[in-house]
């Protein structure tokens, strides 16, 4: 049996506690965003997903993801309800840990990404349909694309697409949902025609902050060791999200005249999105240039939202969705051996064929996760309607789906 | 010593000290505008008292040497001979590191009471009271359970986290202060809503970030046990949040963001004293029964007819105890060799000892935060007057106010 080490555990328990957080983080981040009325609502889609996304993966997701692997798509059903996965190492993943703990660190990814999704259909789906949408979701889209690109034996894994901390696994796959489900849902009442501004901006801050705090586990957790590519990804992943929300303030600064509390806390959000594919396989150099990239063309995409006409309520598809394109991609250009000899060298230390792999990679990542969200969300409408009727969403969801109000100051 | 121990005690002492400002958050955010401040000040300032009493006498009489089982003596007072190398209570951190995080514990269990008494206690009643009840309730029945030579400890009484020492012990007293304080003005009248439920899902969130400290960490080393504690940790919380979400939607008619944090609070109270000791299939059950019971539980309170504010008693007390049994039904060897089996394992004496554990706790922490209450009441007194209560404490006993928007 492998030897467990007692300070890689401690890392990744910590690490583990600290994605968990994100989740929350992500409500009140989102939750800042919307109008009042809504306010709850959009913090219940975060945070009921950790208890439906926890439930489903113990019992299938895990083994659905990273079990013995059936034809690179898909991980078998053998560790149904976790049989077989105890305390002592996997000889598979993370060998110094036990194998329980890599199973919920990864379930903290599984949680938050179909909760990122949640940005682009807020302010207007009903609850029930989204329950069984985002549990549909997980199995025919996570599960599969974790599989490919994580799982051993995974079809893209073995091809060498490199995925550091879930560019495509998490942000590229919820981005593309996102479009999809902005594109089926249909724009808001009064979209374009009246601004919706956010209710409560500190809050929003606050979910920044959180989230910032909490990708240090997220990114340099999935080092799965503590050893020095944590820390090449802890640098990457803080020098990242401070160079794009620089260059996204600078943005706003020179194009709208003043740079917006808003637009620091999606810079920084875009930033960290961006370096998280690449995060522990490339310099501190490239993360800030990552980083500078991602806060301008972020920035340019959200701004184009309006004219391309879907309602991206919270803008997941132009941070999350962009974000991962584009991190997956100059991965493919900044990837460095030099840095990570666990990795692959990328266009500028000479190899362009990798640059080629991560391409394929995003294309199929990119298709699978839209065409598959696209067509159960138009099943999910069709059973059941995704939709709040028009005067329950001018009365909000916080009173329509939830009974409560948010405030009574 | 062990870096890769004390370096995950050094963080989940950090994430349990972490959990009294999120109770706060929590807490604050369930009452009316003008009560979040000193609902909020009540946790906070357990984070003062209670530092201070544990480096003064607290820690020698929770973890010293035994006298006769029931509390620890006085040698350790001001912390005397507890240094940085490896302590009684542990072999591979320093002695200082699990004082701290011990100390982390007696700061939250005093303040998780507030929730009873919450919007009528003044002030310096709620001083006098936390640190009388730290002294003569929670020093004594950490001892018993987790001190060397503690009665409950050795009878073979599982707690892995402080199910009874914590959430029974807290309930229990909040079940007191709520009877003796009386109902807050209006009861039965008018709604009290809360004001600000975004502040309570954050401080939620804290709390569950936190209790993987509480939980995993109370292996006292980043190990085997420490993933089994964190996992069911996780498992049973995502499981009570789901079932009380569930119950109330069938019954109420909608699931509100309300009873999702309060859900995973439940599950969270009933998993720590079976933490390191069952796995994932009990876990799941446990965390199922949990959200249900604790949502059954605050149903019936209006039916009982006392004002438990912000429901200690149904979510700590009985989610507490429903976790202490639980132990005692799903404990299994094959997960933890050092703990025990439960009935459902073959050893109904485990259940028998869980009982007589909680049971114990129950009666002691009744009787004598009665005793206190009494005692603080004909001294300070112990509710504010009419007019302070209506005009809210924030003001009355504070001079601040909670928001100017």
């Amino acid at each position: 049996m492998a030897h467990i080490s007692a300070g890689d555990t401690a890392f990744i328990l910590v690490s583990a506690a600290l994605v968990l957080l994100m989740t929350p983080a992500l409500g009140l981040f989102y939750g800042g965003m919307v109008r009042n009325k809504n306010v709850l609502g959009t913090i219940m889609h975060s945070l009921i997903m950790i208890a439906i996304i926890s439930f489903e993966w113990i019992y299938i997701g895990y083994s659905m993801s990273f079990g013995p692997d059936v034809s690179g798509f898909v991980g078998d059903l053998s560790w149904f309800g976790l049989k077989g996965v105890g305390t002592a190492p996997s000889d598979t993943y993370a060998t110094t840990i036990p194998h329980l703990l890599f199973m919920i660190y990864q379930c903290m990814f599984a949680v938050i990404t179909p909760a990122l999704i949640t940005g682009a259909f807020a302010e207007r789906m009903k609850f029930g349909p989204f329950v069984i949408f985002s549990l549909v979701w997980a199995i025919l889209v996570y599960n599969p694309v974790c599989h490919w690109i994580w799982g051993s034996g995974g079809w893209l894994g073995a091809k060498g697409v490199l995925d550091f901390a879930g560019g495509l696994v998490v942000h590229l796959t919820s981005g593309a949902a996102a479009l999809a489900a902005a594109l089926v849902i249909g724009p808001r009442q009064g979209f374009k025609k009246r601004s919706f501004m956010p209710h409560n901006l500190p809050m929003t801050l606050l979910g920044t902050g959180l989230l910032w705090f909490g990708w240090f586990g997220f990114n340099g957790g999935s080092a799965l060791a503590a050893n020095g590519v944590a820390v090449t990804a802890f640098i990457a992943t803080h020098l990242a999200g401070m160079a794009a929300m620089a260059s996204w303030c600078f943005m706003e600064k020179i194009r709208q005249g003043n740079a917006t509390t808003l637009g620091a806390a999606s810079g920084a959000i875009a930033g960290l999105a961006t370096v998280t594919p690449a995060a522990g396989f490339i310099s501190a150099n490239s993360a800030i240039i990552i980083g500078l990239i991602a806060g301008v063309i972020c920035y340019l995409a959200v701004s184009m939202k309006e004219r391309l006409g879907y309602d991206d309520s919270l803008d997941v598809v132009g941070i999350h969705g962009l974000g991962g394109f584009a991190g997956t991609l100059m991965l493919g250009i900044f990837a460095s051996k030099a840095v990570n000899p666990g990795g692959a060298d990328g266009l500028l230390a000479g190899n362009p064929g990798f640059f080629f792999t991560q391409l394929f990679g995003v294309a199929v990542v990119l298709v699978y996760a839209f065409v598959v969200s696209f067509v159960l969300l138009k099943v999910v409408d069709a059973m059941f309607g995704l939709r709040v009727s028009p005067e329950d969403e001018v009365m909000g969801l916080d009173l329509s789906q939830h009974s409560e109000t948010a405030y009574n100051l | 010593m062990n870096t890769g121990d004390t370096s995950f005690m050094l963080v989940a002492t950090a994430l349990v000290m972490f959990m009294t400002p999120g109770l706060a958050l929590f807490y604050g955010g369930l009452v009316r505008n003008k009560n979040v401040l000193s609902t909020i000040m009540h946790s906070i300032c357990c984070l003062g008292l209670i530092s201070f009493i544990w480096l003064a006498y607290g820690y020698s009489l929770a973890f010293g040497p035994d006298l006769g089982g029931f509390i620890g003596n006085l040698d350790w007072i001001g912390l005397k001979g507890v240094g940085l190398d490896p302590g009684p209570y542990s072999d591979t951190i320093p002695d200082l590191l699990f004082c701290a995080f011990q100390l982390m514990f007696a700061i939250i269990t005093p303040a998780l009471i507030s929730g009873a008494y919450a919007e009528r206690m003044k002030f310096t009643a709620f001083l006098l009271f936390t640190v009388l009840w730290s002294t003569f309730v929670y020093m004594p029945v950490c001892h018993w359970v987790w001190g060397q030579g503690g009665w409950l400890g050795k009878l073979g009484a599982l707690d892995f986290a402080g199910g009874t020492v914590i959430h029974i012990n807290s309930a229990c007293a909040a079940l007191v202060a709520a009877l003796m304080l009386g109902k807050r003005k209006g009861w039965g009248q008018e709604a009290f809503h809360p004001h600000n439920l975004p502040m309570t899902v954050l401080g939620a969130g804290i709390l569950w970030f936190g209790w993987f400290g509480f939980n995993a960490g109370s292996a006292l080393s980043a190990g085997k046990i420490a993933t089994l504690a964190f996992f069911t940790t996780q498992i049973a919380t995502g499981c009570a949040l789901m079932s009380w979400v569930v119950a109330e939607w069938i019954i109420q008619g909608k699931p509100t963001t309300l009873g999702a944090a309060s859900g995973a609070v439940a599950g969270l109270v009933a998993i720590t004293p079976a933490a390191g000791f069952v796995g994932p299939v009990s876990a799941t059950i446990i965390g199922l029964v949990a959200g249900a019971l604790c949502y059954s539980a605050i149903l019936l309170k209006g039916r009982l007819g006392y004002d438990d504010a912000l429901d200690v008693v149904a979510v700590h007390g009985v989610g507490g105890l429903w976790g202490a049994l639980a132990t005692g039904l799903f404990a299994s060897v094959a997960w933890n060799p050092d703990g025990a089996n439960g009935l459902f394992f073959g050893n109904p004496l485990q259940f028998l000892i869980q009982a007589i554990g909680a049971g114990a706790a129950i009666v002691y922490s009744l009787t004598i935060s009665f005793v206190i209450l009494k005692l603080v009441d004909m001294t300070v007194g112990l509710r504010v007057e009419r007019d302070d209560e209506i005009q809210g404490l924030d003001i009355t006993q504070h001079s601040e106010i909670g928001y100017n928007i």
